[in-house]
């Protein structure tokens, strides 16, 4: 099984490769330069200073060097991710579709492709129809099996809301002073921006996890009815629809205490991750 | 080179993108608006005209996105469900931002225990997940168009609440407003006439995102069945229409998310635009 494992990971590796090679002779073959923007079309640009710009961005070098100096920057995950840049905008306009589709649209859709066409997920239910007579290890399996679209839609649409903040807050914290003064220390950039930049650009986020609890409870309301699961979302639309008053009335009771707890436990993350809230001893 | 955020190539091209992108999604809204104006003009069938010989037929010249279960012409539904979603998603975030502007303009002019006491309703209100409120009002009201506004819009106002105090409290100390005080001006006047106006920006960005927002939240409630009833087109509707469908009928899932999504996404687009915008003054 390790060693299945272990060939199918080393089996990507060409494949990768592939891809990364693929992209990378796509954007050399284009016309034009990353410099003529900036400098070609500025006639007050000298030839030295274009020189001297293209020798900054490597360009300079033979295009196996660049291809090698790019892949060295992709292992690290660092797809020069600055505000504008290509990876940037890929991902702002995914992550702008992510936000902007309605989730149990999405879940119809999966439920469409994968469950009915291809067949490859149950397309509702949490437990095959003989689950009471399988074994705890194929029950549990079983169970996540159900659960693949669910949790692969909602981790998706999910995904899509963090990552506009991460950003939002990613490029607020590279323009603060401490990371200048981390940059002019020398520090390697990707010690830079993961260390001094990501750990700060996080802290929002504890608090849009907690703040994000009743979208995930209101999520579920609708992708629990999507995919008949049989949880409290779903429970909940159905004391709805029989106008069950009582239930309705707890869920929603049950609903903003949540929130609340979800509320309490950022707060307290916060002032556990950020020294600088404990210091002031808090409100 | 090491990347420095800010240096000129870097953020021209963002603004420049960022511009690009407000401007398409304008343009869409446009387009929208019209296609909603002369819906009865632009579309090919009568929305409501039931035909049942000629059930889920796929898309074809006679019917461009072919027809649902009970026959009747997907397009000429969607062209029709564009004035909910729009007439939905304006209403509702009016109503939001009519009860969020006057709280937040109250709650920070007034201060003390006026805003202490209007900021834990804020509070209060934020704590509910808004879906539980929303089926739970609806359910005991009566699923149409005009409650499905109210109570959109009487679930997110909030957000615009705080908005606008946040802003109040930082205008109400500048020299401006100051001055219009020392000349007498009455308390009303000053909010109304010095403080409001100066105070919209960001309400314009919150009210633009709002209403892609609101879109999104009645087709959910048209989805679950307690939002716009049939036989009346809305998006959300004709989505629950196709669930029974899925699997044979595409069409009849993949086109009205796609217009959601669109939409959505325009505002969403425009009203990031304007965030930037004002953020860059």
């Amino acid at each position: 099984m390790i060693g299945y494992l272990a060939r199918r990971l080393l089996g990507l590796i060409p494949v990768l490769l592939g891809i990364t090679l693929i992209s990378f002779g796509v954007m050399k073959l284009a016309p034009g330069k990353p410099t003529d923007a900036a400098v070609q079309f500025n006639p007050k640009a000298s030839f030295e200073a274009r020189e001297r710009m293209e020798k900054l961005l490597g360009l300079d070098q033979p295009l196996h060097r660049q291809y090698l100096r790019w892949l060295g920057r992709v292992v690290r995950f660092d797809f020069e991710v600055r505000p504008g840049g290509l990876f940037d905008r890929l991902t702002t306009v995914l992550v702008f579709i992510g936000y902007s589709a309605p989730g149990f649209w999405l879940a119809l859709l999966a439920i469409g492709w994968f469950g009915v066409t291809l067949r490859w997920f149950p397309v509702s239910g949490l437990h095959a129809i003989d689950h009471e007579a399988m074994g705890l290890l194929r029950r549990g399996l079983d169970v996540a099996w159900h659960l693949a679209l669910p949790v692969g839609v909602m981790t998706f649409v999910g995904l899509a809301g963090l990552s506009r903040y991460a950003r939002s807050g990613m490029i607020e914290v590279l323009r603060q002073d401490y990371i200048r003064t981390a940059r002019a220390k020398g520090l390697p950039e990707r010690r830079v921006l993961f260390r001094h930049g990501l750990r700060n650009a996080l802290l929002p986020i504890i608090t849009i996890l907690g703040l994000s609890l009743p979208d995930l409870i209101a999520g579920s309301v609708v992708m629990e009815t999507v995919f008949s699961i049989p949880g409290m979302g779903r429970l909940f639309y159905d004391a709805v629809m029989a106008r069950d008053q009582n239930v309705v009335m707890a869920l929603v009771t049950i609903g903003a205490l949540l929130t609340l707890l979800g509320n309490l436990l950022a707060d307290l993350a916060y002032a556990y991750a950020d020294p600088r809230i404990r210091v002031r001893g808090g409100r | 080179m090491k990347k420095v955020p800010g240096t000129f190539p870097a953020l021209r091209s963002t603004r420049y993108f960022g511009n690009r992108l407000a401007a398409t999604g304008a343009a869409v809204l446009l387009l929208l608006a019209v296609i909603a104006v002369c819906a009865p003009w632009l579309a090919p069938y009568d929305p409501l005209a039931v035909n049942l010989p000629e059930a889920l037929l796929a898309p074809s010249p006679a019917h461009w996105l072919g027809t649902d279960p009970l026959g009747r012409d997907v397009l000429s539904r969607l062209i029709f469900g564009s004035r909910i979603s729009l007439l939905i998603g304006f209403i509702a975030v009016g109503v939001a931002v009519v009860i969020g502007t006057a709280v937040g303009l109250l709650a920070g002019y007034a201060g003390g225990r006026c805003d202490a006491a209007l900021m834990r309703l804020v509070d209060t209100m934020l704590a509910f997940p808004s879906i539980f409120l929303l089926l739970a009002v609806i359910a005991i009201l009566e699923p149409n168009i005009y409650n499905i506004m109210a109570v959109i819009g009487l679930t997110s106002w909030m957000g615009v609440a705080r908005l606008v105090r946040a802003e109040i409290l930082s205008l109400k100390e500048r020299d401006f407003v100051l001055a219009a005080r020392a000349l007498g001006a009455s308390p009303l006047r000053l909010m109304v006439r010095h403080l409001l106006p100066n105070a919209m920006g960001p309400v314009l960005v919150a009210a633009t995102l709002g209403v892609g927002g609101a879109i999104l939240t009645e087709s959910v409630l048209s989805y679950l069945g307690l939002g716009v009833q049939p036989p009346t087109p809305s998006w959300g509707n004709i989505l629950n229409e196709g669930r029974v469908a899925l699997g044979i009928a595409w069409w009849l899932t993949l086109t009205p998310g796609v217009c959601i999504l669109v939409t959505v996404l325009a505002f969403n687009l425009l009203g990031e635009g304007i965030r930037d915008g004002l953020a860059r003054r």
